[in-house]
């Protein structure tokens, strides 16, 4: 779903540098345009931070107090390794349950009464059972990792094209050859795609349980900052956030790149290209 | 053409939810048997019957329930129509003029990466503790799937079609609306489906950290007296405010798609057909 998206196609040389001015332009403008309105009290400024304050915030918080490096830490790990333990789940749960077509169909309604919960609702639950410290949350993410990668594994499984598996089991292809050739590479696109919204919501997860209750993390410093009215700092740990997204965002579509490396034609031509070479080595090693 | 019942494919419909239905009592019975035998901590997964109870205690002996039920659908009723409103109105902006695109791209895609629910706190600061605080979040959580959705969908028209149009010399709003709306209108749909759920998160999840009605302040008191029995039962009445959101967003999208399925296409057919035949007596007459 939100997916890789052109918003906006690319332009070439001096175009693309007259309109990435031109965003900048906007940009400032726009920062301008409410620092004025701030100064001139059409903004409360102890709600709306202005720019400059922002600013300053950002000094504050990463070198005079440095205080946010320790929550960011935190955070981070708390998403990685809830991302790590429940997409796995997730994912050699559906591999399992997707080679069964009976135990696919009994389990339909209850992925789908599962869907339609909100899965952070689970939050407080999972902090009554686990307590307050660093276990719930990567708990709480992994719960939240756990279902896309799981609904989007066993529909890759299932949408494996019927003609090749017919040719490859009228070949006499074993289960674990039509397994490891055919669904898995079939299933690989949309398993990614699973992994990219469970990474998606990751950080969302985290934040909520740290919001719930915690004693340490993004989510509390921005709950504490706006508590006590420090909006500008408030602002600074989601700027942090926006630019930890869009990392993970990158991030995630490298690894994307590579893993499905056939739906990119460059990394397509790399990788042929690199097969190739090591197949006219070892031929030549022979010869 | 009356409706012909299938009595077979009825039948066997009979017979697979009579499985579905022994599936269930199985997993329920071994629940049931695992917090009985004590392999299950029952205080923090209370078995099925207690939360039979739970249930039963929050929807007809106590009858709070559907207060909150009711605040909280509104909330997230709220935040859809706000959010999913603005993602159209930016969407159909963008598709029609490439340069607005091109300015709002960025900002669509950071509010994107951001999670929108960090903003909490800030919006409860701006908003305050009442319902609005609620809308507002669930309205920035479930922008974006509508707003991509149907910038897709408007965008991605088939190049043939359009230079048909183009030669029969449609004009702009000609081509906007019988070519590209009803291509986006699924897409967009699907958007939809994907948002409103999101919007019912952003709800539970600002009643979460402040809040004075809805369910999911009544599941966080009910978990932190550790009541889990009512705090499940809680749970899964946000599942079914869950799946009721949605079949609202599925019943609309059978409503105006109706040529994606064949039994609605035909009936909207048939119903124009006796509109034209009417009117074509009328005129004769």
């Amino acid at each position: 779903m939100t997916d890789v998206v052109d918003l906006a196609p690319v332009q070439a040389g001096a175009s693309r540098e007259r309109s990435w001015l031109n965003h900048a332009a906007i940009f400032l403008g726009l920062m301008l345009l409410w620092e004025g309105s701030s100064h001139l009290g059409w903004l409360d400024p102890l709600f709306f931070p202005r720019p400059s304050d922002i600013l300053v915030g950002f000094w504050r918080l990463y070198i005079t107090q440095g205080n946010i490096w320790g929550h960011l830490g935190l955070t981070m790990a708390e998403v990685l390794a809830g991302f790590a333990a429940g997409s796995l789940l997730g994912i050699a749960l559906a591999l399992v349950v997707g080679m069964s077509d009976r135990i696919r169909r009994y389990m339909k309604p209850y992925v789908v009464v599962l869907e339609a919960t909100p899965r952070i609702a689970i939050g407080p639950v999972i902090i009554a059972a686990f307590g307050f410290g660093w276990t719930s949350k990567v708990v709480i993410v992994m719960l939240v990792c756990f279902f896309a990668p799981f609904v989007n594994t066993l529909n890759g499984m299932v949408n494996a094209d019927r003609d090749q598996l017919e040719m490859m089991r009228s070949m006499g292809a074993s289960k674990w050859q039509v397994f490891c050739k055919l669904m898995l590479p079939d299933a690989m696109p949309e398993i990614m795609g699973g992994l990219r919204l469970a990474m998606a919501s990751a950080l969302g997860g985290a934040l909520v349980a740290e919001f719930i209750a915690s004693n340490a993390g993004m989510g509390l410093l921005i709950n504490q900052y706006t508590g006590v009215l420090n909006m500008a700092s408030a602002f600074v740990c989601v700027l942090t956030l926006t630019g930890l997204g869009f990392a993970i965002m990158w991030a995630m579509e490298a690894v994307d790149r590579r893993i499905v490396f056939w739906n990119d034609r460059e990394s397509t031509a790399e990788v042929s290209k690199r097969l190739a070479l090591a197949w006219a080595h070892r031929n030549g090693d022979l010869a | 053409m009356t409706p012909r019942i299938d009595f077979l494919s009825f039948a066997g419909r009979g017979v697979a939810l009579t499985k579905h239905l022994a599936v269930f009592a199985a997993l329920m019975a071994l629940w049931e048997f695992a917090a009985r035998f004590g392999l299950v901590d029952t205080i923090l997964l209370p078995p099925p019957r207690q939360i039979a109870q739970g249930l039963i205690q929050l929807y007809i002996e106590n009858r709070e329930i559907y207060w909150h039920f009711w605040v909280t659908f509104l909330e997230a009723l709220g935040g859809f129509l706000i959010g999913g409103g603005l993602g159209l109105i930016l969407a159909v902006g963008s598709a029609q003029s490439p340069s607005f695109r091109r300015y709002v791209a960025p900002y669509a895609i950071a509010l994107n990466v951001t999670p929108g629910l960090a903003l909490t706190p800030i919006i409860i600061a701006w908003f305050g503790f009442g319902m609005s605080s609620k809308v507002a979040l669930g309205a920035i959580v479930c922008f974006f799937p509508v707003f991509v959705n149907t910038l897709i969908g408007l965008t991605r028209t088939d190049e043939d079609t359009l230079e048909m149009f183009r030669s029969l010399g449609a004009s702009r709003w000609q081509t906007f609306l019988k070519l590209q709306v009803p291509e986006a209108l699924p897409i967009t749909f699907a958007g939809c489906k994907i948002a409103i759920t999101t919007a019912l998160v952003g709800a539970v999840v600002a009643e979460f950290s402040q809040g004075t009605a809805g369910i999911g302040i009544l599941m966080q008191r009910f978990a932190f007296a550790l009541d889990m029995s009512s705090a499940i039962a809680a749970l899964l009445s946000m599942s079914l405010l869950g799946l009721i959101l949605f079949y609202l967003i599925e019943i609309l999208d059978d409503l105006i798609v109706f040529w994606r399925r064949d039994r609605r296409m035909e009936a909207v057919g048939r119903r124009r057909q006796a509109r034209w035949e009417a009117g074509l007596s009328k005129s004769r007459d």
